[in-house]
């Protein structure tokens, strides 16, 4: 590899705004190095807030970190800048991949296709996202962009692009995953029915003790209460409940009138990007809650 | 425990019954001013009706006295609120005449505001449902204790 | 409470002045009763103050049964309205009531601040 941290790293400190910080950035992301991937990426992005390439970087380095969420958010960016972006597609893809739509993940893969007609590995995800099946343990592993100069098609391949080997037992949307790929979804996210029962997801307290049913059940009460509230006060329909904590903050929504999702998270994590969180994550127990019909 | 709401007068049990569900009551006693019990919720032992109808409505004649002798008009309402419990009872205009309700609600599930707030619909839904042509029994004391025994056989299901 | 009766009225000043809040209130957290209060017409305060008291109350319980802790700022937001809740270190709820579409982040501010004088 030409390119060594160090050059990079010096080419990027002689001209802080160069566009050096996407091949510093992937660099670092290849060898490992999350958290200065990290820093570099931000900084970059920083200084370039409307370079598509700039956020796929940063979904790629989110991705590998188990942050899909705002690996999400940046790769949805990416394309709001570069509706033709193949990173920010197939990145979606991946992701969609992962919490088992098909049909959207098949989606963002066909439109790479259209901007990328010759890309095997498009070719061959595509064909797994229309035979239902999908990726047993991916770990998203970026690359392959646009075509533009900088990083792009110098890492590995992106997931989609290269998926692995479909375990035995993969199934599109297993029925315990509700929010499979969404962060927290085994600590900080609860899916219940009216009655306070755990229909999906986990929460764990600062010491990790499971303590998903003993909050669901007062939970059924919080519910019924705020939709009198609401009510009775003639605020219409409550659509949402959030509150911050000593410790943490919870966002509470009605994703459809019998069902009720918590979402938790720590202070440190603003009660606007919960709202967000809680948003997707009603989307996912929405697709789910349809499925079991 | 039965948590059941049963009524001697039909018409008390709709509002009853919306009442404890509204305000997450434990137990509920209506009754008149002189303590015939007309409808009750949560109750189990018909000596507790008799004794809580009995204190209910001693209480209010007193608390009507004190408020009568102060030349003030009657109090709206007395809430006693203890560690767990919390007591409200409160009068309310009927046309079948002046009846007192009694509520008891534990503290973790309500509050004097809920039941205060609910309470005050309560009121409006047995002014509605009182029979129009209903005339206010004279319980004389020779028939109170015949009454009584009358109304606890029909709570309880005797 | 470190305010006297007086000060409640400059405590719920501050959130009433926000635009979008059609009213302000001091409650009991306890009994769920009103303290203080300034409304616009409409708006019933005594149902107001049982209801969010009841639903403070059964959100502590949830709250500390998920390790978060008391709340320190709740806000149930409605189609065509929103509550806004502060709890004071004396258990009085300083409420606002305001439209969807109110500055929550405003109203969150002067909510602590107002708790901040009642105490």
């Amino acid at each position: 590899m030409a390119d060594d941290v160090k050059t990079l790293s010096a080419e990027l400190a002689q001209d802080p705004n160069s566009l050096v910080f996407l091949r510093l950035g992937e660099l670092l992301r290849h060898k490992g190095q999350l958290d200065a991937a990290h820093r570099v990426a931000l900084t970059g992005l920083e200084r370039h807030p409307h370079l598509a390439d700039a956020h796929d970087l940063y979904a790629r380095i989110l991705a590998d970190k188990h942050d899909y969420e705002r690996a999400f958010d940046e790769w949805d960016m990416a394309l709001r800048i570069a509706p033709d972006h193949v990173g920010a597609l197939k990145g979606l893809a991946f992701l969609y991949f992962k919490v088992g739509d098909l049909d959207q993940a098949a989606a963002h893969l066909e439109a790479a296709q259209r901007v990328s007609p010759r890309d095997p590995g498009i070719t061959q995800a595509l064909d797994m996202a229309r035979r239902g099946e999908r990726p047993a343990a991916v770990a998203p592993s970026g690359g392959g962009g646009a075509g533009s100069g900088g990083a792009r098609g110098r890492g590995p391949a992106s997931p989609a692009a290269t998926p692995e080997p479909l375990g035995p037992t993969a199934q599109p949307l297993a029925d315990a995953r509700v929010f499979a790929g969404l962060e927290g979804a085994e600590e900080g996210l609860l899916l219940l029915d009216a009655s306070g029962r755990v229909l999906g997801g986990a929460l764990k307290d600062g010491g990790g003790k499971d303590v998903s049913d003993a909050v669901a059940a007062y939970l059924a009460g919080v519910s019924q209460e705020a939709g009198r509230t609401a009510k009775l006060l003639g605020l219409g329909a409550w659509t949402g409940l959030a509150a911050e904590g000593q410790s943490g903050h919870v966002h509470l929504t009605p994703p459809t009138e019998t069902a009720l999702l918590l979402v938790v998270r720590e202070r440190a994590v603003p009660m606007g990007r919960l709202a967000v969180i809680a948003q997707r994550a009603a989307a996912a127990a929405r697709r789910w809650l349809e499925a079991q019909r | 425990m039965t948590t059941a709401t049963r009524a001697v007068e039909a018409w008390t049990l709709q509002p009853l019954v919306k009442f404890v569900k509204e305000a997450g009551a434990r137990l509920v006693l209506l009754m008149t001013s002189a303590g015939q019990v007309l409808a009750q919720h949560g109750f189990s032992r018909a000596v507790d009706v008799m004794s809580a109808a009995a204190l209910g409505a001693a209480i209010m004649a007193s608390t009507e006295e004190i408020a009568r002798q102060l030349g003030q008009p009657a109090f709206a309402g007395l809430n006693h609120q203890g560690v767990r419990h919390g007591i409200f009872l409160a009068g309310v205009t009927t046309r079948r005449g002046r009846l007192v309700v009694l509520v008891v609600y534990e503290l973790d599930a309500s509050s004097h505001g809920l039941v205060q707030l609910f309470f005050e619909q309560l009121a409006a839904d047995l002014a509605a449902a009182s029979p129009k042509d209903s005339v206010p029994k004279q319980v004389l004391a020779a028939d109170f204790e015949r009454e009584l025994s009358e109304s606890l056989n029909t709570l309880f299901g005797r | 409470m470190t305010a006297a009766p007086a000060g409640y009225g400059r405590a719920l000043d501050l959130i009433t002045r926000v635009r979008g809040v059609r009213g302000a209130m001091l409650v009991s957290g306890d009994d769920g009763l009103v303290v203080a209060e300034q409304l616009m017409e409409g708006i019933k305060g005594p149902a107001v103050a049982a209801l969010a008291a009841s639903l403070g109350s059964r959100l502590r319980r949830a709250m500390e049964a998920a390790g978060v802790g008391a709340a320190q700022f709740w806000h149930l937001q409605g189609e065509r309205g929103a509550l806004l809740v502060v709890p004071t270190t004396s258990d009085v709820l300083v409420v606002a009531v305001a439209e969807p579409d109110v500055n929550v982040g405003l109203v969150r501010l002067e909510l602590l601040r107002a708790a901040e004088l009642v105490g």
